[in-house]
Parts: C-alpha cells; sequence; structure tokens
C-alpha cells in the first residue's frame, strides 16, 4: 500500500518537475521585460564587472581589450563574434524582438542602422559632450534618431578609392602611374566607362571590372535617396522618378555589360578569380583593399588610385551599441566611448587597416603616414584620408534598404553572372520582389 | 489491483502511522485504482507534455502569427484575415520554392534508396574487411552539412570548379551549376545523397541480416541467381524497411535548409530563386524582410504540403504493405 502511495507521490513529483521545465522555459520571455527597469543602476567604478562585446568579421579590438583591462582592473571584456555578419544581424534583432539583453554592447553594419533606429528604444542614449564632434555628420546622423537621441558610437568607415592592376593598364596602353590613373579616373561615371571601353578595345583578354553589381554599390551610395523618400520612408523606387532605375538603365547596358568580368562578387569564382587576370580596376574601399592581398598574396601589381568616378563616397562601416536593458549599461558606455575614441580607433586602422570614421582619427599622422608594401608602396593612409574628406552625405536608408538593395543585386546577377535573363526581364522580377515587401 | 496485493517493503515508519494507513483502507484502494487508470498516461505523459510545450504551442501560434500583420521587431499588428495566405499563393516566388522543394526531394530521395539498397546487398555478401567497408559508408554522414556544402560549393562553382573543369578537358561545356535551375537542383541532391546514402545502407543492411538464410539457400536450390535472389527474396522482405526510409526522407527532403542556404555566399536561393526552397523562403520572409506574419503563413502552407505527401504516403505504403503480406504468404507455401 504504501509503495502505491510512493509511486504515486513519485509521479506526481515526476509531473511537477515538467511543470516547472516548462514554466521555466515560459519564464524566460517573462525576463525580457525585467532588464529594462533595473537598468539606471550605474556600476561604481571599482565593481567587477564583465562586459560582453559582440562583434563579426574583424573589429582588431584584441590588443585594446588587454589594454582596457590593464587600465580598469574590475572589467573583465569577453568578445563574443558572430561567424557571418548575417548571422550577427539576427542575434542582434533577435534579442530586439524578444526584448533580452545578450550582450553589452552590439557591433552593427551601417546596413542594419536603419532597422535599429527603427527599435531605438531598446539602445541606450550615449549622446555626450565628448563625442558630439567626433564623426562628420553624415557618419552620425546614421546612428541618430528623428528627436536626436544618439544610439550608436561609429567604428569604422569605408571611404572608396579604385583599385587597378598595373600591368593589365600597362598592356592596353594607359598610363599606369598612379597620379596619372587617379586623373584618368576622376571624374564622371561616363568618363570611367570610356576608359574602359579603350581598355577593351585594346583585347588584354581580362575585363574592366568584376561585376556590375559592385559598381552599383558604389554608384546607389552616391544618391540621395535611392529606394524611399526621405520624409514618409515610402518606397519609391519603382515610381516614373525612380533614382536607383538610370543606374540600373546604365549599368545593365550592352556597353557596360561588355566590360564586366561577370563575377558575382563574393562567390567562389570571384575569389578564385583573383589569383588570374580577370579584371583591371574595382570599387576599393579600405577594407576592400584587406580582401584583394588576402585573395591573391602573390600577385604584385595592384596599386591605389586617389579617385572615385561620380564623387567622393562611402562604403561600409560599422557601429558600436549599448542596449538600454544591460546590467552595466554605463561600464559599457565607458568601454565603447573608449574603443571609438580616435586614438584607439588611429591604432586600429595602423594594426589591421580598418579606416576610422573618426574625423580627427583621418587626419591623425600614424594614419596618413601608412602606406601598404602590397600595394606597391602606396600611401594608402593618405589617400584614403584624402577619400574621406570631401564625403558629404549618406544615402537615405528607410525601414525596405535591406531587402530591397537584395532584391536590386538579385536583378543585377540574373543579367551579369547568371544570364537568366535581359535587363527589362530581370528589372520586372525585381519590381515583383519589391511589391511583395509591402 | 494487483500491486495493492503486494506486501509492502518495509520502511522505518512510525507504529501510530501504520494505524492510521490501517483505517484508511477505502482511501488507499482508491489510490491503487487510480494507479492503474492513470500510472500508464501518466509514464508516457512527459512525451505529450513536452510535445505540447514545443511541438503543439508553437504549431497552434504559429497559425495566429499567420492571420495577423506580424513585424519581427515591431510585434504583432493588425488582424488581417487570410491575406497573409491569398499574398503568398500570388506570390510567384512561392511557387518557385515549392517546384524546387519538390524537385529536390525527387532527386535526392529516390537515387538515394535506391543507391542505398544496391550498396546493402553488396555489403551484404561475404567481403572480406567487412566492418571496415561498413563503416566507410557511414563515414559521410559524421561530416556536419555546413561543411559538405563549403566543399561541394567549390567543387561546383561555375567557372573554377573542378567537375566543370573536368568537363571542359572532356570537350564539354561548362554547366551553370549555380545559375540553371536543374544543375542547381542536381548539385544540391548530390550534397544530401553524399550525407544520406550511408546512413539508410546500414539500415537496409540491418534488415537484410535479419532474413533468414534458409530462404536464400532454398532459392539456390531452385537455381535463381543472384539477381533474381535480390528481386523475389530481398526486397519484398524489406519492404517495412523500405517503407521506413522512404517516409523518414520524405520529411527530411521536403525540410531541406542547410545545402541550398550555404550552395553560395548569400544564402538567398540563387538571383532568380533557382533553388530557394520552401524552409529557405520562411527564413527570407521572416528575417530579412521581418514579416512574420507572411513567414508563418508559408510555414502552414509547408505543413499542410508535408500532409498532402504523407497522405499519399501512406496510402501507397497500405497497398505495399498488404501486398508484401500476400506475398509472404506465398512464399511461405512455397518453402513448407
Amino acid at each position: 500500500m504504501r509503495k502505491t502511495t510512493r509511486k504515486f507521490l513519485a509521479v506526481t513529483a515526476g509531473v511537477a518537475s515538467i511543470a516547472l521545465l516548462a514554466s521555466a522555459c515560459s519564464s524566460d520571455s517573462g525576463d525580457g521585460d525585467k532588464p529594462s527597469g533595473s537598468s539606471s543602476a550605474s556600476a561604481p567604478s571599482d565593481e567587477k564587472v564583465t562586459l560582453k562585446v559582440a562583434t563579426f568579421n574583424e573589429f582588431g579590438y584584441a590588443d585594446l581589450y588587454e589594454e582596457y583591462m590593464k587600465l580598469h582592473p574590475n572589467v573583465t571584456i569577453v568578445n563574443d563574434k558572430a561567424d557571418t555578419s548575417d548571422n550577427a544581424r539576427a542575434a542582434v534583432q533577435n534579442s530586439i524582438a524578444t526584448n533580452t539583453v545578450v550582450d553589452d554592447i552590439v557591433a552593427a553594419d551601417s546596413d542594419w542602422m536603419p532597422e535599429l533606429i527603427a527599435s531605438s528604444d531598446f539602445f541606450a542614449d550615449l549622446g555626450s559632450d565628448t563625442v558630439k564632434d567626433r564623426w562628420p555628420a553624415w557618419k552620425s546622423q546614421l546612428s541618430t534618431t528623428a528627436d536626436g537621441k544618439l544610439i550608436g558610437y561609429g567604428t569604422d568607415s569605408g571611404p572608396e578609392a579604385v583599385c587597378y592592376r598595373k600591368d593589365l593598364f600597362k598592356k592596353a596602353g594607359l598610363p599606369t602611374d598612379r597620379a596619372e590613373v587617379s586623373k584618368l579616373l576622376e571624374g564622371s561615371w561616363d568618363n570611367y566607362f570610356t576608359q574602359g571601353q579603350k581598355f577593351m578595345d585594346a583585347k588584354t583578354g581580362a575585363a574592366w571590372f568584376d561585376s556590375i553589381g559592385a559598381l552599383s554599390q558604389g554608384m546607389i551610395n552616391q544618391l540621395e535617396a535611392p529606394f524611399e523618400d526621405p520624409s514618409t520612408d515610402e518606397i519609391t523606387v519603382l515610381g516614373a522618378d525612380s533614382k536607383a532605375k538610370p543606374v540600373y538603365d546604365l549599368l545593365t547596358s550592352d556597353k557596360v555589360l561588355g566590360q564586366s568580368a561577370h563575377l558575382g562578387q563574393w562567390s567562389q569564382d570571384w575569389t578564385d578569380a583573383f589569383k588570374g587576370d580577370k579584371w583591371a580596376t574595382m570599387l576599393c574601399p579600405p577594407w576592400m583593399t584587406q580582401i584583394i592581398a588576402g585573395n591573391a598574396p602573390d600577385q604584385t601589381e595592384w596599386d591605389v588610385a586617389d579617385a572615385l568616378p561620380g564623387g567622393a563616397s562611402n562604403w561600409g562601416g560599422s557601429f558600436l551599441l549599448v542596449p538600454e536593458g544591460g546590467k552595466n549599461v554605463e561600464a559599457a558606455k565607458q568601454l565603447a566611448d573608449w574603443l571609438t575614441d580616435p586614438k584607439q580607433a588611429a591604432a586600429v586602422f595602423v594594426k589591421y587597416g580598418n579606416f576610422p570614421s573618426q574625423t580627427a582619427a583621418t587626419t591623425d599622422p600614424s594614419v596618413t603616414g601608412k602606406t601598404d608594401a602590397y600595394f606597391g608602396g602606396a600611401p594608402t593612409g593618405q589617400i584614403f584620408s584624402n577619400r574621406f574628406a570631401p564625403i558629404e552625405k549618406q544615402p537615405y536608408r528607410g525601414s525596405h534598404y535591406f531587402p530591397i538593395n537584395q532584391a536590386l543585386s538579385d536583378a543585377y546577377t540574373r543579367v551579369d553572372v547568371d544570364k537568366t535573363d535581359d535587363s527589362a526581364s530581370s528589372w520586372k522580377k525585381f519590381e515583383q520582389a519589391v511589391k511583395d515587401l509591402s | 489491483m494487483t500491486s495493492t496485493r503486494t506486501p509492502a517493503a518495509p520502511g522505518p515508519t512510525a507504529s501510530d502511522e501504520r494505524d492510521r494507513q490501517q483505517r484508511r483502507v477505502g482511501f488507499s484502494q482508491k489510490l491503487g485504482r487510480w494507479d492503474v487508470k492513470l500510472s500508464p498516461y501518466l509514464y508516457i505523459s512527459p512525451f505529450f507534455i513536452l510535445f505540447v510545450v514545443v511541438g503543439l504551442f508553437p504549431l497552434l501560434y504559429t497559425g495566429v502569427v499567420s492571420v495577423h500583420q506580424w513585424d519581427l521587431l515591431k510585434g504583432k499588428g493588425d488582424f488581417v484575415g487570410f491575406e497573409n495566405f491569398s499574398t503568398v499563393l500570388q506570390a510567384p516566388i512561392f511557387w518557385k520554392s515549392v517546384r524546387n522543394t519538390i524537385s529536390i526531394f525527387l532527386l535526392s530521395s529516390i537515387p538515394q534508396v535506391i543507391l542505398a539498397l544496391v550498396i546493402a546487398a553488396l555489403l551484404d555478401a561475404n567481403l572480406r574487411a567487412k566492418t571496415f567497408w561498413r563503416m566507410g559508408v557511414l563515414v559521410p554522414y559524421v561530416v556536419a552539412p555546413v561543411a559538405v556544402s563549403l566543399i561541394f560549393g567549390q567543387m561546383f562553382a561555375d567557372q573554377s570548379g573542378i567537375i566543370n573543369q573536368i568537363l571542359r578537358n572532356l570537350g564539354f561545356t561548362g554547366i551553370g551549376w549555380h545559375s540553371e535551375v536543374l544543375p542547381s537542383h542536381i548539385a544540391i541532391a548530390s550534397m544530401v545523397n553524399f550525407r544520406w546514402t550511408g546512413y539508410n545502407t546500414l539500415i537496409f543492411l540491418a534488415a537484410m541480416q535479419a532474413i533468414p538464410r534458409d530462404l536464400y539457400e532454398a532459392a539456390l536450390i531452385d537455381g535463381a541467381n543472384r539477381v533474381r535472389q535480390f528481386f523475389s527474396i530481398t526486397i519484398p522482405m524489406l519492404r517495412p524497411t523500405i517503407i521506413f526510409v522512404i517516409i523518414t526522407s520524405t520529411i527530411g527532403g521536403l525540410q531541406i535548409f542547410d545545402e541550398p542556404r550555404m550552395f553560395d555566399q548569400f544564402g538567398r536561393g540563387g538571383a532568380d530563386q533557382q533553388y530557394l526552397t520552401v524552409t529557405n523562403y520562411i527564413y527570407q520572409l521572416g528575417w530579412t524582410n521581418k514579416n512574420f506574419g507572411r513567414a508563418a503563413a508559408v510555414a502552414w502552407l509547408l505543413f499542410l504540403l508535408i500532409l498532402a505527401i504523407s497522405v499519399v504516403n501512406y496510402l501507397i505504403t497500405r497497398r505495399i504493405a498488404s501486398e508484401g503480406g500476400a506475398k509472404q504468404k506465398k512464399r511461405k507455401k512455397v518453402s513448407a
């Protein structure tokens, strides 16, 4: 009899523990609401804190973490690096969607900033007097909400130059000297494609550029409002006065397509093609120089021209954000502030090549004095500093920017790389994809 | 009731408590009856409770999400009825993803089952170093799917890939493994086959070893050769196993995600959605476009698709099973 009772109790206990388990699961989502309440508790400077920093790719912070932990013995920094930037974006979105804070500092690419601005309540206000004029207006605008709240500290930037192959230029009878090439490529995109035609007519066997998708990135970044209306956030890219359509028409014209190597950027074929002589020029933000050097370590003929057709422009760059609901918001702010200080940013550029976005850092002698042996000893620091100074604006990126940009890149791939569509039919599919968004 | 009759195990209980229990005979009998009636359900309840929490609830909640406007970050919006479903059903991308999923499923499952059967039959023969060969077929299964995708993605690269280089050396033109529809499906199906054929082979092999050897001896005496033995004894005896393998590979095949996602650098199923599968489409709607309502609608449509194919499977299965039974009876008569 007692056995029965005991068994019954055991079963009940089992059921209860499962119920507990279930409620433990559900209380997770309840936890999410909590942090936003307890945010204002600022950590005293000598209290032990552990700060988790979520990054992706290479931010170049390893040495800086060590230095900061030496300066602040109470702080332990844990680097929480995502495998790809897409997964980092998904992680940030998940934590916003579930209102849970995993990392004290979150890195974000400038392409995601519109989405994060839309959920700016999730992030702490980082504005202060020390950071007021740290960045040019176009950079800090990307992380500032409509009512003036700064939610992200700018890290690196991507002032674009043009990388070119000296040997292929020589073969085609074009100048090879850096200053002369800079003069040759400066000006309009039409001029760039005219030079491209000269290069193609010389029949070197190489193409003028890698793919029209890559050029589009540069050209779209020179528009003020490529896809959406800045005042209403409405999608304008399909309308009669679409700003992106002329760019699309130019790039998918027979003349321009004839100068393409038809290799989709980031594809396996593209990466492998660096070993051969497939194209002569490519758009080159500072971070691209690292990719070229990594993909073709034995190539000695790459050089950087201090020019960009169509005017100075920025491609890429990141931010550090601090979620409002974290346990150590004040300590995290301090760290993010310190990491994005011009002095630290200059040090990152010298060692890793991530070009700073902090105005003072871009003219720092250690930055402008940097040369790159891989690019024939080109003064890359000075060149990118020159490319950075005239940048005045970034295109407006509304809440649909990311998927529209992806759909546009697919449209270019269909025409240029896969060759499954012509210009008109590929644009039709793009229209459909954009319509599916709303 | 039986358990109440078994003597209670002696335990360190106070005597007054024993008195109390004797007074409560009626209650403990009642407990006993409950025990018999309820215990079986309680014992299997952990599975069902977990199923309700992690299976049924998400399923139903997905249904709720699918009839609302639902942004990933902003959360629940207006109730829109079946608008998400009708938009999705009118979107050409959805139908493309259904086409791709079924095509990749057929290209992977059919060759896979046939190959696995043949390899299993070979391994069932008297080989030297049996264990080596048997473990050998399982090696691809151990490799992580993402690693498989990366390696196959390089092999199938349109210009620099080794497969196209071999084709060109043989005088053929290269095939657009990424850019064209059917070749991309074949490439992705080959990854699936690479990974799962060995696994299914071992299942078949285990089933083959359970076939009584005297059937083969009898067939041998009747003068049947190896091929005849394979089709007249091995295959009929394997029917239940074949059904099991077909059902598991159907479920896996319709939910294929990793391989097409890792097949190129963007994971969006190609510029023209050549190899976008339904699960990839759900991911894209939910995480790229942040439209959870529509993603939930597609998830439900996928559920219905799997359900429909499962019903077809079930009907075919029943036919095969009854046929198998009839043949088994016949064979018994013969061998008796």
